[in-house]
C-alpha cells in the first residue's frame, strides 16, 4: 500500500517535474482548451469526441491532454499535423514491461483494453466491465463453452468472474457487491447492471448510496444490508457478488490453483472477510462503500444470493449440521452398548 | 432343530436400486466433508475432483431414486402397502416395534414384526422410510440438481428465496440423511445374527423358521 502511493507519487513527481522542464509549444494549450471543441460532438463529430465527465474521473485527468499528445499546436486542428499519442510505456513502464514479456503480448496492445481517456483503476471498474475489456476479441458463448470443458458450471464462473481474476494476479482480492435489475417487460427476463439513472429513480433524489446505506454514514452494516435484500425482491433488484482483484498484474498467466478451483473455493475464510457494495456513477465509473466485515458468511440475508461453495459456508449452520449428525450417532452408540451389555440374553437364539 | 423356509423378499430391481443408492450416497457424505471443509480436508486429489465426483453420484442417486420410484408404483404397484402405515400401524404397531427396540430386544424376544413380500416393513421402519424415500432424498436430489445449474434456474433458487436458503436446505436435509444412514446401518445390523437382515437385501432371499410363520400385520 505505501510502496504503491510511494510509487503513485513518484510518477507524479517524475511528470510534473517533466512538464516543466521541457517546456513545449502544447504548454499554450490547456486541457480545458481542448475538451471545448473535443467534448462537444458538433465541433469534432462523434469519433474524436473525448467525454469530459467520464475523463475527469480518471487518473489521467491529473497529467492532462498535452502530457500525451505533446505535439499538438496552438493552431490545431488547422495546422493539419496529426497530433502525436503518447506510448503507454512512457509512464508505466513496470505494467509494460510486465505485459510485453507475457504470454498475450502478441496479442493485444494496450489501447485494445484501455481507452486512455477512460482508464480506471480495477476497484473503479464493476467486474462486468472488466470483462468487456475481454469480450471484444473473446467472445463470450465461446469462452463459456471453453471452459465448460473443464470448469463445472462455466456459464455461471463466466457471468460472475471477472476473467481477470483468473487470468492474472493480485495481492488482494474482495468481494464486490453490484446491484443488478430485472430487465423490464418479461416477468422472467434476465437480470442487469442497474444503470446510476435507474438507481437514481429508485432512490427518489437521495443519493443513489442510501438504497442500501439507509442511515448514510457511508458504511453498511450487516442490518442495512439485510433490510435491503429482504424488500429489494418487490423492486426487482438483487444483489450480484464477484471476486474481483484490488490491483491487477498484467502477465496473463493461467495458474494451477485456478484450474483446480482451490484459489477460490479452498482458501479458507479469511479470504472473503472483505466486502463492498459497488455503485454506478454517472460518470460512469464505479464508486464503493464499505459493508461489515464477513456479510458473506450471514446464513441467510446478509447475501442471499451469493454463495461460493467451500469458502462462505456459514459456521452456525455448521452446528446445526452436527447437532443432527450426533442425533443420528445415538441409537448406535446407545443402543450398541446396552446391546452388548445385554449379550447372554440373545445367546440361545444365536446358535 | 426347527424347519428353515425361504421367502423372495427383495426383488432384484429393489436390491439394484439399493446398493447403487448406498454407495452413492455413501460417495455423497465423504465428497461433501472435502466440499464444505476444503481447508481441513483433502481426501482426493483436488478440490474439482471432490466437486465432479459428488456431482455424478448425485445423479446416480437420483438416477436409481427413479427407479425404485417406478419400480414400486408403476411396476409391481404395491407401494402404499409397503411404504404407507396402516392405521393400525400408527396407533397400536410403533408402539410395540419400539418397545422391541428400547427393551425386549435387550431380555432376548424375538421380534415382533415379521416380513412378507407386500408387509415387509415394521411400523417404524415404514414411517422411517417413508420420509426417507417421499422427503429426503427428493429434497435434497432436487435442491441438488437445482445447485449444479444456477444460470439457467437462477428464477427457481429466487423462488426458494435465494442461493443462500437453497444451500442452507441442502445442507441440513443431506445432514439428516447421513444421520439415518448410522442409524439405518446399525439397525441392519440387528438380526439373529449381524448379517442376518443384510443378506437378504443382497440376495433377496430372507430365512424364517417354520414355527414363526409369517403373517401379515395389517
Ligand atoms: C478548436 C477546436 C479544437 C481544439 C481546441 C482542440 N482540438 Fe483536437 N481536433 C479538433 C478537430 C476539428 C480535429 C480533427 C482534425 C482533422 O481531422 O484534421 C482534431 C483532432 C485531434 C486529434 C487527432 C485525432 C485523430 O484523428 O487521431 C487529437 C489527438 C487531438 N485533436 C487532440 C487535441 C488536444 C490534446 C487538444 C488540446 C491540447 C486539442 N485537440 C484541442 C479540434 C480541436
Ligand atoms: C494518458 C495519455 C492520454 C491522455 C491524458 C489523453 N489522451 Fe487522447 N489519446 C491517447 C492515445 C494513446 C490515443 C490513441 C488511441 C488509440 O489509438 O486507440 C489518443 C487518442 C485521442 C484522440 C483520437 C480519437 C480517439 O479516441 O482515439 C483524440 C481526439 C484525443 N486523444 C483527445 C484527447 C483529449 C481532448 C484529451 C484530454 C481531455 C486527451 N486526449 C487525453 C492518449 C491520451
Ligand atoms: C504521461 C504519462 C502517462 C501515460 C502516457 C499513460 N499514463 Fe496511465 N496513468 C498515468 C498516471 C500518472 C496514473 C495514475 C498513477 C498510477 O496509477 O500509476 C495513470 C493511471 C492509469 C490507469 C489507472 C490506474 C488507477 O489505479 O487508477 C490506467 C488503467 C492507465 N493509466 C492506463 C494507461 C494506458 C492504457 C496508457 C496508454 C494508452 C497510459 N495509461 C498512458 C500516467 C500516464
Ligand atoms: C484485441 C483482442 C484481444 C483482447 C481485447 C483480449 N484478448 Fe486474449 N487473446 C487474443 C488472441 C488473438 C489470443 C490468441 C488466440 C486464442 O487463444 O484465442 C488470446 C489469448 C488469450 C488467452 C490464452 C493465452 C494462452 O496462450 O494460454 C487468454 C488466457 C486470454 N487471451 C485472456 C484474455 C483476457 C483475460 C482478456 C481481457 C482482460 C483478453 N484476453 C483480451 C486477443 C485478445
Ligand atoms: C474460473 C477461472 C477462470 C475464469 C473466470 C476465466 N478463465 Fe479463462 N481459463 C481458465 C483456465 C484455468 C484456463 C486453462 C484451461 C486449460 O488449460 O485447460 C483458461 C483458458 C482460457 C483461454 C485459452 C482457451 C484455449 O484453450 O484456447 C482463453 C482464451 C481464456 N481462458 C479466456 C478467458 C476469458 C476471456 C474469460 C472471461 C470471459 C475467462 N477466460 C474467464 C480460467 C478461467
Ligand atoms: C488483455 C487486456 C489488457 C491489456 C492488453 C492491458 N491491460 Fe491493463 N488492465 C486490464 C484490465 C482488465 C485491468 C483491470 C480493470 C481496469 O482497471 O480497467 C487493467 C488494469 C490496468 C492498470 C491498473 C492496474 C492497477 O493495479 O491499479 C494499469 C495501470 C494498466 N492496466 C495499464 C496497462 C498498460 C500500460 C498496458 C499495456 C502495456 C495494459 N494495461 C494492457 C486489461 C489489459
Ligand atoms: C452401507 C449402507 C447400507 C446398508 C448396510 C443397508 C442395509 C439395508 C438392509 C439390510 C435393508 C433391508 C430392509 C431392512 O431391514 O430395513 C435395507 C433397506 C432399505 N434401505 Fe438400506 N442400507 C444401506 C444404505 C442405505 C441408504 C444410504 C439408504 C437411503 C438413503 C437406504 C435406504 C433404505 C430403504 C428405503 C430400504 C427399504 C428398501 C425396500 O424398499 O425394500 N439404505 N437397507
Amino acid at each position: 500500500m505505501i510502496t504503491q502511493v510511494f510509487r503513485k507519487t513518484m510518477q507524479i513527481g517524475v511528470l510534473l517535474s517533466l512538464l516543466t522542464l521541457v517546456p513545449t509549444m502544447a504548454l499554450a494549450m490547456e486541457s480545458s482548451d481542448c475538451k471545448s471543441c473535443h467534448d462537444d460532438t458538433d465541433m469534432v463529430g462523434e469519433e474524436l469526441m473525448i467525454e469530459a465527465l467520464t475523463f475527469d474521473q480518471t487518473a489521467h485527468a491529473e497529467v492532462g491532454c498535452p502530457a500525451c499528445h505533446s505535439s499538438v499546436t496552438e493552431d490545431h486542428p488547422d495546422d493539419g499535423l496529426a497530433p502525436s499519442k503518447a506510448s503507454c510505456a512512457e509512464c508505466h513502464d513496470g505494467v509494460s514491461e510486465e505485459y510485453v514479456n507475457s504470454i498475450h503480448a502478441e496479442n493485444a496492445s494496450c489501447n485494445d483494453c484501455h481507452n486512455p481517456h477512460r482508464a480506471l483503476g480495477p476497484t473503479a471498474v464493476s467486474g462486468q466491465d472488466m470483462n468487456l475489456q475481454c469480450s471484444t476479441c473473446h467472445e463470450n458463448v465461446e469462452m463459456q463453452a471453453k471452459h465448460a470443458e473443464w470448469l463445472p458450471q462455466a456459464d455461471l464462473h463466466i457471468s460472475t468472474l471477472p476473467c481477470i481474476t483468473c487470468h492474472s494476479a493480485s495481492d488482494e482480492y474482495v468481494i464486490s457487491l453490484y446491484i443488478i435489475k430485472r430487465q423490464s417487460g418479461t416477468p422472467f427476463g434476465g437480470f442487469e447492471l442497474a444503470s446510476y439513472e435507474e438507481l437514481n429513480e429508485l432512490s427518489g433524489g437521495k443519493p443513489v448510496q442510501e438504497l442500501v446505506d439507509i442511515n448514510a454514514d457511508g458504511y453498511i452494516s450487516l442490518a442495512e444490508l439485510r433490510m435491503f435484500n429482504r424488500d429489494s425482491q418487490n423492486k426487482q433488484l438483487r444483489l450480484q457478488g464477484m471476486m474481483t482483484p484490488e490491483n491487477v498484474s498484467h502477465d496473463f498467466r493461467t495458474r494451477n490453483d485456478r484450474w483446480d478451483c482451490s484459489f477460490c473455493h479452498a482458501s479458507g475464510p479469511e479470504a472473503m472477510q472483505v466486502s463492498y457494495l459497488s455503485l454506478a456513477e454517472s460518470d460512469g465509473s464505479f464508486h464503493r462503500v464499505s459493508v461489515e466485515k464477513g456479510a458473506v458468511f450471514d446464513a441467510l440475508y446478509g447475501t442471499p444470493d451469493f454463495y461460493m461453495v467451500g469458502a462462505s459456508r456459514s459456521s452456525a449452520l455448521n452446528y446445526v449440521g452436527m447437532a443432527i449428525l450426533a442425533g443420528g450417532m445415538v441409537m448406535p452408540l446407545g443402543h450398541g452398548t446396552l446391546r452388548f451389555l445385554t449379550r447372554k440374553n440373545r445367546k440361545d437364539e444365536e446358535e | 432343530m426347527s424347519s428353515k423356509i425361504k421367502i423372495y423378499l427383495q426383488p432384484t430391481p429393489v436390491r439394484i436400486w439399493h446398493w447403487l443408492n448406498a454407495l452413492g450416497i455413501i460417495t455423497l457424505c465423504v465428497t461433501a466433508v472435502q466440499i464444505r471443509f476444503p481447508e481441513h480436508v483433502h481426501l482426493f486429489a483436488n478440490y474439482k475432483a471432490a466437486i465432479l465426483l459428488h456431482n455424478a453420484a448425485g445423479l446416480v442417486v437420483t438416477f436409481s431414486f427413479t427407479l425404485w420410484f417406478i419400480y414400486y408404483a408403476l411396476v409391481r404397484r404395491n407401494m402404499v402397502d409397503v411404504y404407507i402405515p396402516s392405521v393400525d400401524d400408527i396407533q397400536n404397531g410403533l408402539l410395540r416395534q419400539a418397545k422391541f427396540y428400547m427393551l425386549t430386544y435387550f431380555l432376548g424376544w424375538a421380534n415382533p414384526h415379521h416380513p412378507t413380500p407386500d408387509n415387509k416393513f415394521n411400523p417404524m421402519q415404514k414411517s422411517a422410510y417413508l420420509a426417507i424415500m417421499f422427503l429426503l432424498v427428493p429434497l435434497v436430489s432436487l435442491t441438488g440438481l437445482l445447485l449444479t445449474n444456477l444460470s439457467p434456474m437462477r428464477d427457481l433458487v429466487l423462488l426458494v428465496g435465494g442461493l443462500k436458503i437453497l444451500i442452507a436446505i441442502h445442507f441440513l436435509l443431506a445432514c439428516s440423511l447421513c444421520a439415518f444412514l448410522f442409524t439405518h446401518v446399525y439397525l441392519a445390523t440387528l438380526g439373529k445374527t449381524p448379517m442376518a437382515y443384510i443378506k437378504p437385501m443382497w440376495t433377496g432371499w430372507e430365512e424364517e423358521d417354520e414355527d414363526h410363520h409369517p403373517h401379515s400385520a395389517s
